[in-house]
């Protein structure tokens, strides 16, 4: 198999990598997807020893280095319970203990309820070496990096998030999907998911009025062959309605 | 190529490895077979699990250069036999010893990834609750368990681990103890037992303030009275130690020089002429040895169904053929010296193909003017089959005055119902070997249920003579039936005749979805008469069975789909000496991937349809739906309607049923679902502070079979060593449902012996007797009545020689034969004298009228005795969104005498979880050009550890006279009644009738905007 490997022990090691174009550099998190892909004739640059494995909570900003892996996000402290449940419904132990966030996040897809949350709380991308943040909506619409990698992911805390979702069983992928996170400055962003490439921003806005005809609306052409529009549209606007009615509570 | 340096066991290794290999294969490479693969792409089946710096993780989806300067662990540097002559060791880690003592080991695959992923937790968390074990093992997908006896496993290795002594074990000597038929209704902790002071006193197991091990027992008079010491015991199983430790026990766990690894090129349309092919660009690619099309082999006629001869079907396959009938049929055949180059070859290969208009939809095939999917002149037909109108088999039965016995009914009711193509998903795929040994013999190492079926059907296939042909069956990573085929064997044997050199072919995961079998879709139609008293005075069975573009079992999986279901209510009065059935199928072709045989064969595809009948019914007509049910169900000394019409394809004799145990399961399974306490019950169905959910509680009665009657039959030879162990050699074909183990108890029974001096080996058709495989629920049956025979032969040259030698020793008065006793490997005269069995073997190898003591037996049967069962459902139904939770699961089995607890619990356990996929989650879907939407255990998904309902189970033990221990079978009946049960639990919850398979959220969600109002509870 064509592949070359490289785990470099610092930045300017892994910048050099990226910058001297010999080759097609792809940063490998845990593995979990890139350790089978049959691309050929491509770098892989192991980002383990650069120090990215840190969870920072600075004020009510937590910023997730891209090789946190996702069991390490239900192990921390500082990750809400919310949050918790959502990533433990995105993959089983194993892989959780393997794949990492930066890792997760660029393979997510509509159907990856981390992903879906991520999206609700409007998470930012911090790429290397460029320092530019990206939203996660940009990254899921556009696809296109800002750097060499994602060097970290960050997340307010200062909202609470809900997330519930429709399954054929308690740990199946989610045929719907619904986020919501609110803002103590009343600023309400919801997402769904459950379906296509990506997750779908709803709403991002600072009042509750009309969230649940924009989550309607947001559904329109969610059909597919897992389920049809008409019920995606029905049940998530149910969704959305218990958690808006739960946070209120 | 990079050099890494890792600590591996305990031990620092430095190893050269390609820098996009996995880890999975680097260490498979250097023998550490004891990590799995599961073929899939995502790691989500989890066979593969190591331990990377105590964490469990999936080798698959890791570079083996990503773990440079980190720890691994396999399952091989965690404990080993505690024996091994007079090196001392540690012996199995307690977790291994709690795997093997709880019966948490069926086909095995899995254990080792069970026992790291545990021994993770239990450093970290030395208490876990049983929700944290479930979370920890979740990343391991099983097929057989159930995951119950794992969790109980490593919570047991946990209490010991702290140091807590063992808790009474359930199963001893009074534990056994039969049930009133009057068991009170008791509600269980989830995983625990009712303390004797919580049962009222009543006679009931001793299950102490303890983790449960052991299923519920009732034994009936007649069973009661035979006094046994093996049979009935909860004996390890036969193969746990060599499982739990992950030795090099399955197909793919063998190293050959030269070894080359195949590849086959699917087809990517449904259904096409090969125009043109070319493969020469792939040929000379460095490394590939051998690329095979249908130019280059014989065009031989055969089938891949794994039956005996004839096979009752038609011959419609070729090893390859310049037509391709489905998206996934195969159209090259490749082998190299890598997995890569092997890929690599096949994107070399060009064809041209001609696109031929497909059948997708089983109700096109017969129409006129459809395009015919077997025009091939080679074609050999089978009974009714007919290819020019796509027609694989058809079946016609009518039993008693079907039309006569509607027009005596005061309703008629009729609807159709729809089961859907799923597959068997053993986490094992399919994988042979295949060599030239030094005899120029060609040895098929494989992984099948049916190994004498392979040697038959591949001769002719491989232009060899039978016996120039050895299969060898190791162990089997599962097979539910998808092992009942000769689906790859010859893909591998084709390679190594080309070639010379050793072959291993095994399945990707998207591979066993795209080209393996499954179970049959069907569309059926049922219409039922009935009198308003609840009399069933005649049923209609009209099936359409999909069998895709091959038709491997269609006569018999869809024959059996009304011969099971449509016979268990033959209505009652006069309707009962002369039931009126009538079950009429059509089995045909479709440019879909082939169906096969699948745990059940047909029956759960005739289950649902029948209960969501009788649940219907019974609801209209305002009647209980469980006495409606037994009104009508069949009794003991009653006729088996479709004994006389209908047998696999072959002819039908009359069958009286002995045994039926229906009554005492809805008896036993009502009261611990607590049944009269919630069904009609308005309350129990709210779920307080959740008005959008509704409880639900369901009910589904089924029958299987035990075996093919006047066709399955297995041989048995058991030989004495100079220790006094017995050799047992049987073709019986343990797939993980602990056969080998069962057949042991049977030997040992009847030799006085423990079982672990029954020293089992299967199978090899070079040195095991002839056994039909594993299938048709008939191994214990069948296999083990040969055993008894053997064993019987065995035990009478034991007691003369013993009757002499005591004779001799004792100078007493003549000992005749007959009144020795084996036991506790001893014979045993009357009074007490005795020799041991070693004395006996070394007397009769060594010393005097030498002669090797042995025996062998074979067994069919007449008769085929159905096990009965109660299937109960508890659910929890979303009204606004459809989302089917189910809670619980009860089923309450008329077993026959059960042999060993442990493993019989084990097989309705992982039954009922296979068939909850069935009722709520696992469909094969394909798109307009026949492409599988499924190609992965992602999107197929099977239930994992941490999401499972309480499961529970109940044999009602009957004695089944034709069978020498009173057995009949469990390996398949928990199958068909799950999805029915939770079917009706969600109309009982909600009003929603669903009457298609499986019960997703949005077939509910539209079955309640379609309900009548006023129907919810």
């Amino acid at each position: 198999m064509d592949k070359e490997y490289f785990r470099p022990k610092t930045v300017s090691e892994a910048d050099y990598l990226f910058s001297s174009g010999e080759k097609r550099c792809i940063p490998l998190g845990g593995g979990t997807v890139l350790s089978r892909s049959k691309l050929e004739g491509v770098c892989l640059v192991d980002l383990r020893d650069l120090g990215l494995d840190r969870l920072d909570l600075t004020g009510q900003k937590l910023s997730i280095g891209a090789t946190v892996t996702l069991q390490q996000l239900i192990e921390s402290d500082s990750i809400p319970p919310q949050l918790k449940d959502v990533v433990r419904r995105t993959a089983s132990l194993n892989v959780r203990n393997q794949a990492t966030i930066g890792g997760y996040i660029v393979s997510a897809g509509g159907r990856s309820p981390l992903a879906i949350a991520l999206m609700a709380m409007d998470a930012l991308l911090v790429w290397h070496p460029t320092e530019e943040k990206q939203s996660i909506g940009d990254w899921f619409t556009l696809r296109q990096p800002a750097g060499y990698w994602i060097n970290s992911v960050q997340i307010n805390l200062n909202a609470n998030l809900s997330y519930q979702q429709v399954a054929r069983t308690p740990m199946d992928q989610p045929l719907i999907a619904v986020a919501i996170c609110r803002w103590k400055s009343g600023r309400i962003r919801v997402a769904v998911g459950g379906f296509g490439t990506a997750p779908l921003l709803a709403v991002d806005g600072p009042m509750e009025q009309g969230i649940l005809e924009a989550v309607d609306n947001a559904l329109c052409s969610s059909g597919d062959d897992w389920a049809t529009a008409e019920y995606r549209r029905e049940a998530g606007v149910v969704l959305a309605r218990r958690i808006l009615s739960e946070t209120e509570r | 190529m990079k050099m890494i340096s890792f600590m591996l066991n305990g031990i620092q290794q430095h190893w050269d490895v390609p820098e996009g290999e996995t880890l999975l294969t680097s260490l498979r490479k250097e023998g550490y077979f004891g990590v799995k693969f599961g073929g899939c792409e995502k790691g989500e089946c989890g066979a593969c699990t190591v331990l990377l710096d105590g964490k469990p993780v999936n080798s698959c989806s890791i570079l083996t250069v990503q773990v440079d300067g980190r720890n691994v662990q396999t399952i091989e540097g965690l404990g080993v036999h505690p024996d091994q002559g007079w090196k001392k060791t540690a012996g199995l880690h307690p977790i291994q010893q709690a795997l093997v003592e709880s019966g948490a080991i069926q086909c095995g695959y899995c254990t080792p990834a069970f026992a790291l992923a545990a021994k993770s937790l239990l450093e970290r968390n030395p208490d876990p609750s049983e929700e944290e074990v479930r979370e920890a093992i979740a990343g391991v997908l099983c097929r057989c368990t159930g995951y119950l006896k794992p969790v109980q496993a490593i919570l047991k290795a946990a209490s010991r681990l702290r140091g807590e002594e063992d808790e009474e074990e359930a199963f001893e000597g009074e534990s056994l103890t039969p049930l009133p038929v009057d068991w009170p209704s008791i509600e269980p902790e989830r995983g625990r037992g009712p303390s004797p002071a919580e049962d009222g006193g009543k006679q009931t197991l001793v299950l102490p303030r303890k983790i449960v091990y052991m299923p519920r027992m009732v034994v009936t008079p007649e069973a009661r009275q035979k006094v046994l010491s093996k049979i009935g015991k909860p004996e390890l199983k036969v193969d746990a130690i060599k499982l739990v430790q992950g030795k090099p026990a399955f197909a793919a766990d063998i190293e050959k020089r030269g070894m080359l690894i195949a590849k086959v090129l699917h087809s990517p349309v449904a259904h096409a002429r090969i125009k043109h092919i070319d493969v020469s660009k792939a040929r000379t690619l460095p490394g590939v040895a051998a690329v095979l099309t249908y130019k280059d082999i014989p065009r031989v006629v055969y089938s891949t169904a794994g039956q005996s001869d004839p096979i009752p079907g038609p011959l419609d396959t070729f090893s390859l053929d310049s037509k391709v009938r489905f998206v996934g049929d195969r159209v090259a055949f490749v082998a190299a010296e890598t997995e890569e180059i092997a890929e690599q070859a096949l994107k070399l290969i060009e064809v041209e193909y001609e696109p031929l208009p497909a059948i997708l939809d089983a109700r096109d095939a017969m129409k006129e003017g459809a395009p015919i999917i077997h025009d091939e002149p080679e074609y050999v037909n089978f009974a009714e089959s007919d290819p020019r109108k796509n027609l694989a088999a058809q079946i016609r039965i009518d039993i008693g005055d079907v039309e006569k016995g509607f027009r005596e009914a005061d309703r008629i009711f009729e609807a159709e119902y729809l089961v859907p193509k799923v597959q068997q998903a053993h986490i094992e795929p399919h994988v042979v070997v295949t060599y030239w040994d030094e005899d120029d013999r060609l040895v098929i190492r494989t992984s099948t249920q049916v190994p004498f079926h392979v040697r038959r059907i591949l001769a002719p296939v491989l232009g060899l003579p039978v016996k120039r042909i050895r299969v060898i069956k190791p162990r089997i990573g599962g097979g539910f039936g998808g092992k009942q085929e000769v689906l790859i064997e010859d893909v591998a044997a084709h390679l190594t005749i080309a070639t010379g050199r050793p072959v291993l072919y095994e399945y990707t995961r998207e591979e066993e979805f795209i080209a393996a079998r499954s179970r049959h879709p069907m569309r059926i139609h049922m219409k039922t008469g009935v009198k308003l008293d609840g009399t069933i005075t005649a049923n209609e069975m009209r099936v359409l069975s999909d069998t895709g573009a091959y038709g491997c079992h269609g006569l018999t999986v869809t024959g059996n789909t009304g011969h099971k279901s449509m016979a268990l209510y033959v209505g009652d009065g006069p309707y009962r000496k002369s039931p009126n059935i009538r079950f009429y199928a059509d089995v045909v072709y479709t440019n879909t991937p082939p169906a096969g045989a699948y745990r059940g064969y047909g029956v759960p595809q005739g289950f649902w349809p029948v209960e969501r009948h009788m649940e219907r019914i019974s609801r209209e007509l305002g009647l209980d739906p469980i006495a409606f049910r037994l009104k009508n169900a069949i009794r003991e000394g009653e006729l088996h309607p479709f004994s006389t019409a209908w047998s696999e394809g072959r002819e039908p004799r009359p069958e009286i049923i002995q045994t039926v145990g229906l009554e005492e399961c809805v008896n036993q399974g009502k009261a611990l679902i607590g049944w009269d306490q919630k069904y009609g019950n308005p309350d129990w169905h709210k779920v307080e502070g959740k008005p959008y959910l509704r409880r639900g509680i369901g009910v589904a009665l089924v029958m299987q079979g035990t075996a093919i009657p006047y066709l399955d039959m297995g041989g048995a030879s058991i030989k004495m060593n100079d220790d006094g162990s017995f050799n047992l050699l049987v073709g019986a074909t343990d797939l993980g449902t602990g056969s080998d183990t069962v057949l042991a108890q049977m030997a040992a029974e009847v030799l006085g012996v423990p079982v672990e001096d029954i020293l089992v080996y299967s199978s090899d058709t070079d040195f095991t007797p002839f056994d039909k495989g594993a299938y048709a629920s008939s191994t214990t049956y069948i296999s083990g009545a040969a055993v008894v025979k053997a064993a019987e032969e065995v035990a009478e040259k034991i007691k003369k020689r013993a009757a002499r030698m005591i004779k001799e020793r004792f100078g007493a008065t003549e000992v005749t034969p007959d009144e020795i006793i084996l036991e506790d490997r001893k014979a045993i005269a009357p009074g007490g004298n005795y020799v041991t069995l070693a004395e006996v073997a070394l007397n009769s190898l060594h010393h005097t009228d030498q002669e090797q003591i042995m025996g062998i037996g074979f067994h069919f049967s007449p008769v085929s005795p159905p096990p009965f069962a109660a299937q109960f459902a508890e659910v929890t139904v979303d009204i606004e969104t459809g989302q089917v939770t189910v809670d619980r699961l009860v089923m309450a089995v008329d077993s026959g005498v059960i042999v060993n607890p442990l493993t019989a619990s084990g097989q309705i356990e992982g039954g009922m979880t296979q068939a909850l996929g069935y009722a709520v989650c696992e469909e094969m879907v394909y798109d307009q050009q026949g492409r599988a939407r499924e190609k992965d255990l992602v999107d197929y998904h099977i239930f994992r550890a941490n999401e499972m309902p309480q499961l529970e189970t109940i044999f009602i033990q009957t004695y089944e006279p034709s069978h020498p221990f009173g057995v009949k079978a469990v390996a398949e009946i928990p199958m068909d009644g799950v999805a029915p049960a939770v079917g009706n639990a969600v109309l009982d919850a909600c009003g929603a009738d669903i009457l298609d398979n499986p019960i997703t959220p949005e077939k509910v969600w539209r079955a309640l905007k379609k309900r009548p109002s006023g129907s919810e509870n």
